[in-house]
């Protein structure tokens, strides 16, 4: 069962999800990208509270602040 | 005539990979002590180099600053020396480092490379950690498709390493590798890229570069490259941006996106069948440690315990403090004092003490005059002492950066503290530069290369010198005694007067912030979480020894210096040698502080020796309490200091004052050479001599105010 695209920001802890859409600016677009987080890729959120998230992508961990996660359009699994 | 000399020949080899797999280890491990900070023509920062001989072949090893990807603007500083590194010098060979235990994401990079040339070597770290995780990984699979020779190394525990040195020789011999490099297939974006590369066909510019690559990386709109193109031949950059739009339009996708998940793609079908993960790791204790230091409550008051308890101990070898006040605060005097005694400082000090001692008896004795006998004993001698009595301190303080660094902490540390950086306008990763700024700033400064955001990067760089170093530490411990009394209330002086700073810092950063840049938002962290690792002594040892190296030739030629320069400050005036220490009002150093006293007045130190001590402090903080000794002809800091009977008010105001005003020689050539704007270095440095002796005199004065 897959549901409506939303901001990664969105996903409470422990939730899974397909990256749909980078809506970021080039040169952040390509680095997050680079980081292996591009449309397609499965991410699981590990920490979502007040702070940065903490998501896991392709076997690596990564934080990333609420900017930059709200840019990150995905769909729950 | 055919007769060839075999030549021995030197082969270069450089070290390519994402941050977080080991690049560091693997090139200490290779190269050991030879490890040394070289400077590359046309590569924008320094890289590390080393040596070692396998099979009586000489191999010079370049450690390239890891990144994610080959190709970066301005922004990212270490991102385009990989692709600049490579194009320009042509190493035999690329050692491309991947991790065994996410191959994933880290082969990203091993692909870049591969596109650019075919002389690689893959080698795939970790993999006794693979294997303790049950990841099995088809190496043979990988090396036929690859194309190039493929290792599974442990870098820390030194397994595989001679097989890749051995597989770095095919290589570089032609045994191995590919002829060509890796071309990608980019689908439908193939014809546009074709079209880029015939018009490439013709332009000299460009031709160190691999032509398909250079098609490739226009394609995706790699800015330096495209900045070397627009400086050739700007009327064919334009074509070429045509060619990028037409695909934009044509095929709706951004070029970029689809190239990067055409290598992912690529990756994804490499691997499939050659991972094998027959079970599961339990998530352990790992996570259960993840769900303190990165939960948003637990997590900062964990960063900063962890902080402190690491910065205690430093601090505690190598200076005594704060263990001895501690002891002594609660009543046991005799072992505070051991404590203080047998710390590393005073041990070095002491022997130097000593050696100075006996070195000018023995020049005096052998009827030497005595200004050479004084120049040798306080110039040269106790400048050496001065140098080494830091190196412990500095030493220690990378190692402890290293295990930090090492077993991972540090990333969640920034991760935890980011929530409250972010309130003076930059992320969590300002936390690095400040926690190695305790030791040094200089080293402090370098750290800001990790930032991705030019902004951050600046405005850090210039918030750095408000956290005090190990040298102010000891300034601040001489004064403290001239200050307070009791052991607790000078502990609590220090305290104070850290607190101060790190306030400065944060200050500092928003300021230059909406100054410099008139910008509110902070920008946003984006940072790779490594995994917990038990960490290792030898990785933070080479850490330690590499960058105290480092300091010892950087900041101890300058020190050294300073040291020797104000000898001579302090002995020649106008009539000639000075030989009293009392008589040194009539020297050269006394005559500018003399000349100056009106301006300490300000801050309630209108003393000319202290003026020139301060004066001394420019070039090196710790020059402060040596200059005063000199002057006072008192070897020991506590006593020079004494000596002056300055008031506890007035020893305040010279306390925050060395704390606070600008930063020492060293450092400003490391800003100078990282932020490359005068401008911008000299209103750092109006800026922070202004609010040190604004803070002093608010101090002093106040005092005055409110004591009477």
């Amino acid at each position: 069962m897959s549901g409506m695209v939303v901001p990664m920001s969105m996903l409470p802890p422990g939730a899974r999800a397909i990256v749909r859409e980078i809506r970021a600016g080039r040169g952040l677009a390509r680095r997050l990208m680079e980081m292996g987080l591009l449309p397609g890729s499965e991410v699981t959120i590990l920490f979502n509270s007040a702070g940065p998230l903490v998501i896991s992508v392709r076997g690596v961990t990564l934080s990333l602040g609420r900017g930059i996660a709200s840019k990150v359009m995905v769909q729950p699994l | 005539m055919g007769s060839k000399t075999i030549k021995k020949r030197e082969i270069i080899v450089a070290l390519a990979a994402n941050p977080n797999v080991g690049k560091s280890t693997l090139f200490n491990a290779l190269t050991g002590e030879t490890a040394h900070v070289a400077n590359w023509p046309g590569v924008t920062v320094s890289v590390n180099q080393g040596y070692l001989t396998h099979h009586g072949v000489q191999i010079k090893v370049v450690d390239l600053p890891g990144s994610y990807g080959l190709s970066a603007g301005a922004k990212q500083v270490a991102e385009a020396i990989t692709g600049e590194f490579i194009t320009r010098y042509r190493p035999d060979v690329v050692v491309v480092l991947a991790d065994a235990t996410a191959l994933e994401r880290t082969l990203y990079m091993a692909i870049l490379v591969l596109e650019l040339t075919g002389g690689v070597v893959l080698a795939l770290n970790m993999m006794d950690v693979a294997a303790k995780r049950a990841i099995h990984v088809d190496i043979e699979g990988l090396e036929r498709e690859l194309g190039v020779p493929v290792v599974g190394i442990s870098a820390l525990k030194e397994i595989g390493l001679g097989a890749l040195l051995d597989r770095i020789l095919d290589v570089a011999e032609g045994r191995a590798g590919r002829s060509t490099p890796l071309r990608v297939d980019y689908g439908p974006l193939e014809p546009y890229i074709n079209e880029i590369e015939n018009l490439l066909a013709n332009c000299p510019s460009l031709a160190a570069y691999p032509r398909r690559w250079a098609a490739v990386k226009l394609m995706e709109g790699d800015p330096s490259l495209a900045e070397t193109l627009s400086k050739a031949d700007p009327q064919l950059l334009k074509k070429v941006e045509e060619v990028r739009t037409r695909a934009e339009a044509e095929l709706r996708v951004v070029p970029e996106e689809f190239m990067v998940q055409a290598r992912y793609e690529l990756i994804s079908s490499l691997l499939r069948g050659k991972i094998k993960v027959t079970r599961l790791a339990s998530p352990g204790l790992a996570q259960k440690l993840d769900r303190i230091a990165l939960h948003p409550i637990a997590g900062p008051i964990f960063s900063l315990l962890v902080l402190f308890s690491a910065f205690t101990a430093v601090f505690a070898v190598n200076t005594g403090s704060p263990v001895d006040m501690i002891l002594a605060s609660i009543g046991f005097k005799k072992a505070a004092e051991l404590v203080g005694e047998y710390s590393l400082v005073s041990l070095i000090g002491g022997a130097f003490d000593r050696l100075a001692g006996l070195a000018s008896e023995t020049l005096l004795n052998a009827g030497y005059p005595e200004w050479t006998a004084s120049l040798l004993a306080d110039g040269v001698i106790s400048g050496m002492g001065l140098v080494l009595s830091f190196l412990p301190l500095v030493f220690t303080v990378f190692v402890l950066l290293g295990v930090l660094q090492d077993s991972g902490l540090m990333a969640r540390v920034a991760v935890s503290l980011d929530r409250f950086f972010r309130r003076f306008g930059v992320s969590g990763r300002a936390v690095f530069p400040a926690v190695i700024g305790f030791g040094c700033n200089v080293p402090a400064i370098l750290a800001t290369r990790a930032m991705d955001d030019d902004r951050e990067r600046v405005v850090t760089s210039l918030a750095v010198p408000m956290i005090p170093c190990q040298a102010r530490l000891i300034v601040a411990v001489a004064l403290v005694a001239s200050i307070a009394s009791t052991p607790a209330r000078q502990a609590a002086v220090l305290v104070g007067l850290y607190t101060l700073q790190i306030s400065l810092y944060l200050i500092t950063a928003l300021v230059m912030n909406r100054v410099i840049y008139k910008v509110k938002t902070p920008p946003e962290l984006l940072l790779e979480v490594p995994p917990y690792h038990t960490p290792s002594l030898k990785v933070a040892w080479w850490y330690a020894r590499t960058n105290s190296l480092h300091f010892l030739k950087k900041a101890g030629t300058v020190i050294f210096a300073a040291n020797l320069a104000f000898w001579l400050m302090l002995h020649v005036g106008p009539h000639g040698y000075v030989a009293d220490i009392q008589g040194a009002a009539a020297s050269l150093g006394g005559i500018v502080g003399k000349y100056l006293e009106p301006v300490g007045a300000l801050v309630g130190l209108g003393d000319w020796r202290v003026i020139l001590a301060l004066l001394a402090g420019f070039i090196a903080r710790e020059a402060v309490l040596t200059t005063l000794a000199s002057m006072t002809g008192v070897a020991d800091p506590l006593g020079a200091v004494a000596a002056l009977n300055l008031t506890p008010l007035q020893a305040l105001s010279l306390a925050v004052l060395s704390m606070a005003y600008t930063p020492c020689a060293a450092t400003l050539a490391v800003i100078k050479q990282e932020v490359r704007l005068v401008s911008l270095l000299l209103k750092q440095l109006v800026y922070q001599l202004g609010v040190a002796i604004a803070m002093a005199a608010a101090i002093y004065w106040g005092g005055l105010l409110l004591l009477g």
